[in-house]
């Protein structure tokens, strides 16, 4: 009973329900929005605006409503977060990349996966670093710096740092080890610290 | 006994002196408890890596660095502003200050009001910055023109617009999931607002990421031999300013405890808001590109705006001066060194240009968002002949290195020059005058087989018999005074035909 209960109890104060529902709707908006007709520009930057969506959606649920009187209640905590941080993660790659099955999702799956993947783990350094109720400026900034960089590869001088890994090709083993790494340190942080949030937020 | 929630509606008191200061005070607290200069850091970082950099590798004109501060700026400021702005818009709620604030003297509209325009106040402070460093920068460096103000105002009308979107998304539905949501719709609705556009008379240029046709990128070549024409910036500025009045006055509507006094405004305010968009993208949907590479609106159009701006062109002291818009002057020594060893060949001779001078190009709208550009008038001009030239930047096309743009220069304008020195025609032109401007190519190191920029047509040179590369051959071998001395004696006849290839030497 307790094995259930407790993790849900957790997912319910972090609004991890909405947060599966927001990353659903981008999902159907990266489906419907893949419907429609879009230049070269649109096609690359359309599945990052959804993976920057998903991934603030999932930083969100950093955000405690309890505060300290939870962290001192058991040593379940870390384990709860960072549970939910790869479930929902997890939900987000796997949802996304069944909404581009069938369709022209540029850079495919491993793309999404990738994407999704880094921005979650810049959205959870954020969390650790300003609270996870404004997280979401992370993953939001950062989708400006990877349609930039995108952008840049048609207007030169092209961007070709790994750490921008929305410019990089899917195959691209540097971009995809870095944000590997962002999501693990993002991860650690939140899983031990926590989102850095007062209570009456 | 039954409990009925009845809101208690607020009625306005008379503006009185004290309630203009007290009005003040709450902006000013606003600007105090607010998140925007927060944010502010992450805006200017993202301002420095998306618009600051790549403006300043762009050559130091005006148009095209503000055009790219319009764009630019607009994407960087756009997420955050929306977002911070959702935030502050979602904080009684957040807060569960809802009741509380519900009973103090002021309206909850004003209130609003107060903590958006603290909010947008802020965004615009940063905005301010970020432009104060870019022009005062390029103002610097520029070697002519001024500032061009209203790409700026587009981005600057454009932040209350989405600042007043997403404060209405925060006061609306105020959860913690709506300032990533208002964030990051802003970013998709901006960035992508721009792929229905087809051609110069759609309706979605009105869109505030549309600094210039769209698809031809920011050319160097637009709004330096004209002046820059405000029209689309009109219009998007009309375009913005509705939307904010819209969205507040949408916002006021959705006031429950406003009574009738509130609600009739709002709604006038509303209409009114709906009616300049609409009105301004009506007017978006009459624009066509003009000769000069820039959008013109009839109903908004300046007439003096199609006058050639006056200018002093900047001249090298080479043999033949080459002469650029002084816009372009720090184009000049790499100009006059592409064209240097072309010009030493035909300098002093008779019929030689006596000054190579830039043009200005002109714009033609193709199929879809393709646009032509090509230059105005013909190559050669006057009695005493003025070689007229298109740089590379103005038509377009990738940025160059000063390598490439100097053999861009000489491989483009070079072959020209000499064809119409020789007055080579376009077809039926004799060996000699093939052999003798091959050979002076060959002397003067062009490399003929240079792509071609856009737009600039090439002497046909190849194939070319052998005979007459035997005889190109030999006559780029001559000593340059030898060469010099024959083309004195010869250069008449050359140009009538009269001379064969047996008789050069």
């Amino acid at each position: 009973m307790t094995l259930t209960r407790l993790p849900w109890l957790h997912a319910a104060s972090r609004r991890a329900p909405v947060a599966v529902a927001a990353i659903a709707t981008c999902a159907i908006g990266l489906r419907l929005a893949l419907i429609g007709h879009w230049d070269t520009y649109g096609a690359l930057q359309l599945p990052l605006v959804f993976e920057a969506g998903a991934a603030a959606a999932i930083t969100i649920t950093t955000a405690s409503p309890l505060g300290e009187p939870e962290r001192v209640t058991g040593r379940w905590l870390p384990f709860l977060r960072l549970a939910t941080a790869l479930a929902l993660t997890s939900a987000a790659a796997l949802l996304l990349a069944v909404a581009g099955t069938g369709a022209h999702l540029v850079g495919g799956t491993l793309e999404v996966l990738r994407n999704v993947t880094g921005m979650t783990g810049i959205g959870l350094l954020c969390a650790a670093a300003v609270g996870g109720t404004l997280a979401w400026s992370g993953p939001a900034a950062y989708l400006v710096v990877g349609a930039y960089g995108q952008y840049t590869q048609w207007h030169g001088p092209a961007l070709t740092t790994p750490w921008i890994w929305p410019a990089r090709p899917p195959h691209d083993v540097g971009a995809a080890a870095c944000a590997a790494l962002v999501f693990s340190i993002g991860i650690v942080l939140t899983s031990v610290l926590g989102g850095r949030d007062r209570v009456a937020e | 006994m039954t409990a009925v929630r009845v809101p208690a509606v607020s009625r306005p008191a008379a503006a009185m002196p004290g309630q203009l200061r007290a009005a003040a005070r709450l902006l000013r607290l606003e600007l105090r408890r607010n998140a925007m200069p927060w944010m502010l850091p992450l805006v200017f970082a993202l301002f420095w890596f998306s618009v600051y950099r790549k403006a300043m590798a762009m050559p130091p004109l005006w148009h095209p660095r503000a055009a790219s501060l319009q764009i630019g700026a607009l994407l960087a400021f756009a997420s955050p502003a929306a977002g911070t702005a959702a935030w502050m818009g979602s904080r009684e709620a957040r807060r569960r200050t809802t009741d509380l604030v519900a009973i103090t003297a002021w309206p909850s509209w004003a209130r609003q009001l107060a903590t958006w325009a603290a909010t947008t106040c802020w965004a615009l402070a940063g905005y301010l910055a970020c432009v104060a460093v870019l022009y005062g920068v390029t103002a610097r460096q520029a070697a002519w023109g001024g500032p061009l103000w209203w790409p700026a105002a587009v981005a600057a009308a454009s932040i209350p617009a989405v600042s007043a979107a997403g404060f209405a998304a925060g006061a609306l539905v105020p959860s913690r999931f709506t300032p990533p949501a208002a964030a990051i719709a802003a970013f998709f609705v901006l960035a992508l607002s721009t792929q229905p556009i087809n051609g110069s008379q759609s309706y979605w240029n009105i869109s505030p990421v549309v600094a210039y046709p769209w698809d031809i990128g920011p050319d160097p070549g637009v709004a330096t031999f004209y002046p820059n024409l405000p029209d689309l910036s009109i219009a998007q500025v009309m375009f913005l300013a509705g939307l904010t009045v819209t969205v507040l006055g949408a916002v006021a509507l959705s006031d429950r405890r406003g009574g009738s006094w509130l609600r009739r405004p709002a709604a006038v305010i509303t209409a009114a808001g709906l009616l300049a968009a609409g009105t301004a993208v009506a007017l978006a949907g009459t624009g066509t590109l003009n000769a000069h590479g820039m959008i013109a609106i009839p109903a908004v159009h300046d007439a003096a705006s199609d006058r050639p701006a006056r200018y002093t062109p900047v001249c090298s002291h080479t043999e033949i001066p080459v002469c650029l818009n002084p816009a372009y002057a720090s184009y000049l020594p790499a100009v006059a060194l592409a064209l240097t060893p072309v010009l030493h060949e035909i300098a002093g001779l008779p019929g030689a240009p006596v000054r190579i001078s830039q043009a200005a190009a002109i714009y033609q709208q193709g199929p879809g968002n393709s646009v032509s550009i090509s230059m105005v008038g013909p190559s050669i001009s006057g009695g005493r002949p003025v070689y007229h030239v298109l740089l590379p930047d103005q038509l377009g096309g990738a940025a160059l290195t000063t390598s490439e743009f100097i053999a861009q220069v000489r491989s483009d304008a070079g072959p020209n020059i000499l064809a119409n020195f020789i007055a080579l025609p376009r077809s039926g032109a004799s060996q000699a005058q093939q052999a003798v401007l091959a050979g002076l190519l060959k002397a003067a190191a062009v490399a003929t087989s240079a792509p071609s920029a856009r737009g600039a047509p090439q002497p046909v040179l190849s194939p070319l018999p052998a005979a007459v590369q035997s005889a190109a051959q030999r006559f780029a071998a001559l000593p340059p005074s030898a060469r010099h001395a024959w083309l004195v004696r010869h250069i008449a006849a050359l140009r009538a035909g009269r001379i064969t290839l047996a008789q050069l030497p």
